[in-house]
């Protein structure tokens, strides 16, 4: 699961994470998308660009 | 002289503005006040009947816990430990219930609050995808707070302010070395020389680069220790106005009990 908060400034960034996902599956750039979603600072920007997504590995071992 | 605030952006989430006429002390205490003085709510007990999820409790609790929860009249509320009661009660305590069964992903606005004027600020936050079969119920007591005693209750997101530049140009040959040395793009050549248009100054970083460029020392950049330019951002539990406001309301009660505290001596 993305994080709910960017690590450093505090930010809400988790319900913008789906949009991102979304688009960046559909080959948009992922700097241009994250400029459109208004995520400005980097430290905002790294929690989107280096999030793996553990989830639907993690899930058939409970 | 009196303080001068002018705003430059103001939006729900953010804001923008100088403020002159002031000292770095008084700039500084405005800045703290709003990251770590202005109480909040937030989620900071979990009692879990069920998780079955992926995550376990005290991840999920983490979560929950950095959910921004807006609230309309929060002075009617007391901290726990300023309120009389000894298990929690309704003036220092709300309960939030959470109940969902898999598949499905749960929102933040899948939380039931018992008091409708306490509700997360967004209602679109991810807590946690459940699979086929995983379940989660528990309920969430959330608690008023101030931002220094842990991040969940802080109200404003970075938080900043920086001097604001006094450009001062004298003989300029008009090279043009400063202009095309920003890294801004604000400086500017017309018949007298090199110039800063007044929009455009608060987009001047400091950095001297302009400064070191120039051959002649024609261009001098000072910091205006006097203006400072803020940058605000709100996590949703206040309009970043009503930040802004009671940041300096905080300040002002803490200086009375301060005036107080020295009649009394």
């Amino acid at each position: 699961m993305i994080p709910i908060r960017c690590f450093t400034c505090g930010k809400v960034i988790a319900n913008q994470w789906h949009e991102y996902k979304n688009r960046v599956e559909e080959g948009e750039n992922s700097g241009a998308v994250l400029d459109d979603l208004g995520i400005k600072r980097y430290c905002c920007r790294r929690m989107f660009l280096t999030h793996v997504e553990l989830v639907d590995t993690l899930a058939p071992y409970q | 002289m009196t303080m001068k605030v002018d705003m430059l952006e103001l939006s729900e989430r953010s804001a923008r503005f100088v403020l002159s006429n002031t000292t770095p002390a008084f700039a500084n205490s405005i800045r703290r006040a709003m990251l770590a003085d202005v109480p909040t709510f937030a989620i900071d007990d979990l009692n879990i009947y069920n998780n079955t999820s992926v995550l376990y409790d005290e991840q999920l609790g983490l979560r929950l816990a950095l959910i921004p929860i807006a609230t309309e009249n929060i002075d009617d509320y007391t901290t726990q430990d300023e309120c009389t009661c000894e298990e929690g009660c309704p003036s220092c305590e709300v309960s939030i219930t959470l109940s969902a069964e898999g598949p499905k992903m749960v929102y933040s606005g899948d939380l039931i609050s018992s008091d409708p004027s306490i509700q997360p600020a967004d209602t679109n936050i991810p807590i946690i995808e459940l699979k086929e079969d995983q379940r989660v119920v528990l309920e969430a007591l959330a608690h008023k707070g101030l931002g220094k005693d842990n991040a969940k209750w802080q109200a404003g997101v970075a938080c900043g302010y920086k001097n604001l530049p006094l450009i001062r140009v004298n003989n300029c040959d008009k090279c043009g070395l400063c202009v095309s040395e920003c890294p801004k793009g604000i400086i500017y050549l017309d018949e007298e020389g090199a110039k800063v248009s007044e929009e455009n100054l608060v987009d001047c970083i400091l950095c001297k680069l302009c400064e070191e460029a120039c051959e002649i020392d024609a261009i001098s950049v000072k910091e205006d220790e006097s203006s400072f330019l803020f940058t605000v951002e709100s996590d949703g539990s206040y309009s970043s106005q009503q930040l802004i406001i009671n940041a300096g309301n905080t300040i002002k009660t803490k200086a009375t009990e301060m005036q107080e505290i020295l009649n009394n001596l």
